[in-house]
């Protein structure tokens, strides 16, 4: 490749962006709340905001005190599968699977998800 | 001719219409309306005056037993116009179901179907001056705002109207007796007399036959009307109170061989801030909060069961009104972040509103007036109200609202927040609609009734009902225009019985 200043700029603008995703992204990673590996870490990957979640799971327990995470979090698995997060609750929507938690009326398996949270 | 001082009359006089009409709420005036320029020579006789009169009013306290109730000369007024004197004008037709025995519901059914009174709407919607008759197809045209995307489900987006009376300073809700007072005076067939009090039915010797009504004033005045018809039109309550009081012959009062007189008391049920509601797309169309004009009506929108969804879960009317804006508290905050990320909605923009609803009660026999101990200035027993609500009623509620948070998020809309759970919460924040309904209720089978499908009092002759005290069961939907109708086709059949 011939060293013409054009292609001068375009390597350079494309090492720049790289290096400020890369700063960026360390960044994020800096700053964002860090926690402890879990068992459940999968699951609780579908949860945009795990302490607000936790706040929901932990009232809902307040009131359900049977709530055994490991069954919780086999049971959410197995109806979760592969699938979007969104599908799955879409569908429960659909069948009318819904609970009151926190006085809220949620998709089950989102009030399992935050059961689970609150439990780590 | 102008309407007559019932304190002018001498004491001794019988008058002799062809038809007394006893009471000048929006029933009387409807049905005298009705009966304008027909050889039909009618009175109407008025407790009160032009304006609210204390002592007047006073005739109206009772007492009030049970679930707490608004004390009974607090939630009706008693001068010409009646109720449609505090009214909000909120208006709605009852629905199809409405009319319908429900197996799952006792006591239920009209003795004909929506049919045989949507000939009338029109006309009723016109006198109550609340625009086109459009209701639920306002969703059909041009609205100012986006209708709540509500997908599929048990609950659509349905219309209150409003009557508003054009001539009005403000446009405030049509009040019967100042609206209509010019026309009456014009009626040619019709008197009215102001400040005369109906006191007591009196049967012929043949009890099937109402002789004379007594009549009073306050000012001590004492005459005898002699009508060939009667028709009583005092409203829910009073109604009920003139038909038990008239007990000289027939010991349980007039119309009441079968105990039915006084039974299933009804009103709306307006529980406050029962649920938030979260929008999360943004602020919810102006008309869900207030009053707005569109398509010539006014008009404001409410969230309904379906009638299928009612009859599939066996739920009764629920008028759903979105009030005011609300602050989420943290964790509710919490809730809908993480519900709407879930779903893959993005909540930033999300507004939350408190609902307030207007509820249909079972009818429930116990739920009920009688005569007190103690009486009026005029001699007459008080009334005493024993008012009830179920569990069932509240749980039914529950239930409707369980469909419209599920609807809600599965629309991706909003979500919901149930704010009342213990019966004590309900009670707590429980108000009532004043519309006071089912004391003489309609049914063909006399123990099961006080009137028939045409509104006569069974195994009465010469005496009918007009007013939402005939409704047997009630629906969500304010009365005033049903009763309205209702009043219309009885002055179809009194054209009938007079010709």
């Amino acid at each position: 490749m011939r060293r013409t200043r054009r292609n001068f700029l375009v390597v350079g603008t494309g090492a720049g962006i790289a290096i400020a995703g890369a700063v960026g992204y360390e960044g994020w990673r800096y700053f964002a709340k860090q926690y402890p590996p879990t068992p459940y870490d999968d699951l609780l990957s579908y949860l945009s905001d795990r302490e607000a979640a936790k706040q929901i799971g932990r009232a809902f327990l307040a009131t359900n005190r049977g709530f055994t995470p490991a069954n919780a979090a086999a049971a959410l698995r197995k109806r979760i599968g592969a699938r979007p997060i969104s599908n799955v609750l879409h569908d429960e929507l659909a069948a009318g699977d819904i609970v009151e938690a926190t006085h809220w009326l949620l998709p089950q398996t989102l009030v399992g998800l935050c059961a689970l949270a609150a439990t780590t | 001719m102008p309407f007559i001082d019932a304190r002018q009359i001498p004491d001794g006089t019988e008058l002799t219409p062809d038809l007394a009409i006893i009471g000048g709420g929006p029933a009387g005036i409807t049905l005298a309306l009705s009966l304008a320029n027909t050889p039909i020579k009618i009175l109407l006789l008025e407790s009160g005056g032009m304006e609210f009169d204390a002592a007047t009013q006073a005739l109206y306290a009772g007492e009030e037993t049970g679930v707490h109730y608004i004390a009974l000369d607090a939630t009706r007024l008693r001068y010409l116009g009646g109720g449609t004197n505090h009214w909000g004008g909120w208006s709605r037709p009852l629905d199809k179901i409405d009319f319908e025995r429900r197996e799952w519901l006792p006591f239920s059914g009209w003795p004909f179907p929506r049919e045989e009174i949507e000939p009338y709407f029109s006309r009723a919607q016109q006198l109550i001056e609340a625009g086109p008759f459009l209701y639920d197809k306002l969703a059909e045209g041009e609205l100012p705002g986006p209708l709540l995307p509500m997908g599929k489900g048990g609950l659509y987006n349905s219309f209150f109207q409003f009557s508003q009376w054009r001539g009005s300073p403000e446009h405030l809700p049509t009040a019967f007796g100042h609206r209509y007072a010019d026309q009456l005076k014009r009626l040619p067939n019709l008197q009215l007399m102001l400040h005369a009090n109906v006191t007591g039915l009196r049967l012929a010797q043949d009890v099937r036959w109402l002789d004379h009504l007594d009549v009073a004033t306050l000012s001590g005045r004492k005459f005898s009307v002699k009508p060939r018809h009667t028709v009583l039109a005092c409203g829910g309550i009073e109604n009920a109170r003139i038909l038990l009081a008239s007990n000289e012959t027939m010991a349980a009062g007039v119309g009441n061989q079968n105990d039915q007189v006084g039974r299933f008391f009804a009103d709306h049920a307006i529980p406050r801030d029962t649920a938030t509601l979260v929008i999360f797309g943004g602020e919810i169309a102006g008309y869900y909060k207030a009053t707005k004009d569109a398509q010539g009506a006014h008009f404001r929108a409410t969230i309904s069961p379906t009638e299928a969804f009612r009859r599939d879960r066996q739920l009764l009317g629920a008028l759903i009104t979105v009030e005011q804006h609300v602050e989420l508290d943290p964790l509710g905050r919490a809730t809908v972040e993480t519900a709407s990320a879930a779903l893959g909605v993005d909540a930033g923009n999300g507004h939350a509103y408190s609902l307030g609803v207007g509820l249909e009660l079972a009818p429930d026999p116990d739920r009920r007036l009688t005569l007190g101990n103690t009486r009026d200035a005029l001699g007459m027993p008080r009334l005493k109200l024993n008012m009830t609500i179920a569990d069932g009623d509240l749980t039914r509620y529950r239930e409707v609202l369980n469909e419209l948070g599920r609807q809600l998020l599965a629309a991706n809309t909003g979500m919901l927040r149930i704010d009342r759970h213990t019966r004590a919460e309900w009670l707590s924040v429980m108000d009532w609609g004043n519309h006071h309904m089912g004391t003489t209720r309609m049914h063909e089978d006399p123990t099961q009734g006080v009137v028939d499908a045409n509104s006569q009092v069974h195994g009465m002759a010469n005496l009918f009902v007009a007013g939402s005290s005939v409704f047997p069961t009630y629906s969500a939907s304010n009365p005033t225009l049903n009763l309205v109708a209702l009043t219309l086709r009885l002055a179809d059949h009194l054209r009938g019985v007079f010709r």
